[in-house]
């Protein structure tokens, strides 16, 4: 086959086993038609597998975890938004793994209301002890309209970067050395670099540039939105407080956590998966209608690799717009962040770009590649860390 | 039938600024909650229908009798139960921070229009000009609205006493800062204290609930209510709701209606034999 002719293919293409197709930055198939992401969950299996010797790996994390904690009130912290993963999280830390978590979400002004009695109610029913980081909305707002403005897919920055100094800023004024977060790369995935990229000095860049107010300083119990370099050299190995997704250490399968959870707990569907947070909505719509992004292309593919889906039900379902873009929900979302339908229409419009049009840490992080790469496989740095910035598109 | 003793469903609402759907949606089910519950009276936040000072109280108020306390009307009717609401009131191009207490029929028994208006509200709300109670088989209700409860706004609730009322209630959005969290006493005496008075010196029961949620939008942006509603007696705190920032809670406080003895000026004479210091000037 010629150059020219593979290209054409590969236009075309999608992995010979999940659904990621050429439309997803990074997927880089190789001779057998096997996706970069589909590569990445096999050497994530390897690394963290469901064996007699991955539940001893698990029972030592817990075991470190108890052990760093024990002088402590809490000996974790663990990060939830009312939604299925975290809320099973917080309930497996406490009940299975008898561990002593202080649960912390954070408030960003979106929040899900069915999400939020989940909350309330896993918490009342755990006697866990909660901690809601709100953030100053004025600062919040200012980020979500800034990043409208640059135009980029990965508004969702701002929040994401605020839950993780919230969990950081919590875990260091209750002197806790350990995070343990919800996620799972089996049932979740990794996000394509292009679609999601963290990085604090990104943040700053684009807020300095189309922001309109002051953010607030950094402090290490009260981070705000910072988590540039200095913040997470502090956090991670000054303090070293680690980030643990205990779940990959376990068989995580969605429909059974959810009985479990529903059972126990109460817990109530929200209607979507990251729907614990109604701005998912508008970003939904927004990356579909402005970036040809369908964010349920990475996540049902890690499904399908688990099988957790076929891939026949993932084509299916991709088939139709989401049910998270419920249009009642994005006026509220425009009307929220004091907008009119104009100036978001306008957003809207703008040329779409990417984290690579602004000025960020990536070409320091790529000349540490081997730090991060050492860092993240002792949990100073999430676990996942060197493979989203390095094999993520 | 008078009862001898009060069961209020104090519902601590999510309320959503702008939002009217979501959040009468959400005072319909706590209505009906407090009626599984047994309350005879449901009390609801401030402003529930728009929150407080949010921009769009400016053009989006409506009349009472009016759309949303229509809502309220129907649903207290269905219920059978009596529901104290705070809602904002459009009249005569002017907008009021008002509440109304509606009977079990769903009739509007009883209106009242906020007089102690902070200063960063007047942007919103024009000043109530009346006072007033009502009976009922409870014995005898006043409302009042959050910050007339303020030491400074005090002589409000003396009014509502010396008017005869047992109990007060009153619908409230407790504002503290983005950056309080649930380990820390949010408000200290701030509310206990003007509330502990009222109730000491009148044997009478103050009810306030306050609403749940982030302020997004207006002047108090930055800021955030967090439940922690509070009914106080002659004897102390009668009930108290938990701090929570993003989920509504139906916390019932049950009581005997306190029997107040004084009338007129014989109050007055009560107050002296208490040691109530009464306005001097210098």
């Amino acid at each position: 086959m010629t150059e020219k002719n593979l290209q054409k293919t590969n236009n075309e293409q999608m992995c010979t086993r999940c659904i990621v197709d050429t439309t997803v930055p990074g997927h880089n198939f190789d001779e057998n038609g096997l996706c970069a992401y589909c590569r990445l969950h096999d050497k994530l299996e390897q690394r963290y597998p469901l064996n007699e010797w991955g539940e001893r790996e698990l029972q030592k994390l817990v075991r470190s975890i108890k052990q760093k904690g024990k002088h402590n009130k809490f000996d974790c912290v663990v990060g939830i938004s009312g939604g299925r993963d975290s809320i099973y999280t917080l309930y497996m830390t406490k009940k299975i793994w008898g561990l002593r978590p202080v649960a912390v979400h954070f408030n960003d002004g979106f929040g899900n209301p069915v999400a939020g009695e989940n909350m309330k109610r896993a918490t009342d029913i755990l006697g866990i002890e909660l901690r809601t980081i709100t953030s100053d909305w004025r600062e919040s707002k200012d980020l979500r309209i800034a990043y409208l403005k640059a135009s980029t897919p990965d508004f969702g920055t701002p929040t994401d970067i605020g839950i993780a100094t919230a969990l950081y800023g919590t875990a260091h004024k209750e002197n806790v050395k350990n995070i343990v977060i919800g996620q799972s790369f089996r049932t979740e995935g990794i996000a394509p670099l292009e679609w999601n990229y963290l990085d604090g000095k990104y943040l700053k860049t684009v807020h300095d540039q189309f922001g309109t107010i002051k953010l607030r300083k950094w402090t290490a119990d009260d981070p705000g939105f910072n988590l540039s370099l200095w913040p997470m050299i502090y956090y991670a190995f000054i303090k070293r407080i680690r980030t643990i997704p205990l779940l990959y250490y376990h068989n995580y399968i969605r429909s059974e956590a959810e009985t479990i959870i529903k059972k126990e707990v109460g817990w109530v569907y929200t209607g979507a998966h990251y729907y614990d947070d109604l701005y998912q909505s508008l970003m939904t719509y927004i990356m579909r209608v402005k970036f040809n992004i369908d964010r349920r292309k990475y996540n049902y593919a890690s499904l399908v690799r688990c099988g957790q889906m076929t891939k026949e039900e993932a084509l299916e379902n991709l088939k139709n717009v989401y049910v998270i873009e419920d249009p009642k929900v994005m006026d509220l979302c425009v009307k929220r962040l004091g907008l009119t339908k104009e100036q978001f229409e306008s957003y809207l419009a703008l040329p779409p770009k990417t984290f690579r049009d602004y000025k960020t840490t990536y070409s320091l992080l790529k000349k540490l590649r081997w730090f991060v790469k050492i860092s993240s496989k002792m949990n100073l740095l999430p676990s996942t860390a060197y493979d989203k910035y390095f094999e993520c598109g | 039938m008078v009862k001898d003793v009060l069961k209020v469903g104090m519902g601590q609402l999510l309320v959503e600024g702008g939002e009217p759907e979501r959040n009468l949606e959400r005072a319909c089910q706590m209505i009906g909650q407090g009626a599984r519950e047994q309350c005879d009276i449901v009390l609801l936040p401030e402003c529930l229908d728009l929150a407080w000072t949010h921009p769009s109280s400016k053009n989006e108020a409506a009349p009472i009798p009016g759309p949303f306390s229509d809502i309220i009307c129907a649903k207290a009717k269905e219920a059978g139960v009596y529901v104290c609401a705070g809602l904002t009131e459009k009249h005569q191009g002017r907008v009021y921070n008002s509440a109304i207490l509606v009977g079990k029929t769903g009739q509007i028994v009883l209106k009242y229009r906020k007089i102690n208006v902070l200063a960063v509200g007047q942007e919103f709300y024009a000043i109530g000009s009346s006072l007033a109670v009502t009976e009922t088989p409870f014995g005898v209700l006043g409302i009042n609205i959050c910050s007339d409860n303020y030491m400074d706004g005090l002589p409000i609730g003396h009014t509502l006493a010396r008017m005869g009322a047992q109990i007060i209630l009153s619908p409230s959005s407790w504002t503290v800062d983005y950056s309080v969290v649930e380990s820390e006493d949010p408000y200290g005496e701030k509310w206990l204290k003007p509330y502990k008075i009222l109730a000491e010196l009148y044997n009478l029961v103050i009810v306030g609930t306050t609403s749940v949620g982030v302020i997004v939008g207006g002047p108090y942006e930055g800021k955030k209510m967090i439940g922690c509603s509070l009914a106080v007696g002659q004897r102390g705190i009668i009930a108290r709701g938990k701090y929570n920032e993003f989920a509504g809670e139906l916390i019932t406080a049950e009581f005997p209606v306190p029997q107040r003895r004084e009338k007129g000026a014989a109050i007055g004479e009560m107050l002296k034999r208490k040691g109530h210091q009464f306005d001097q000037i210098k």
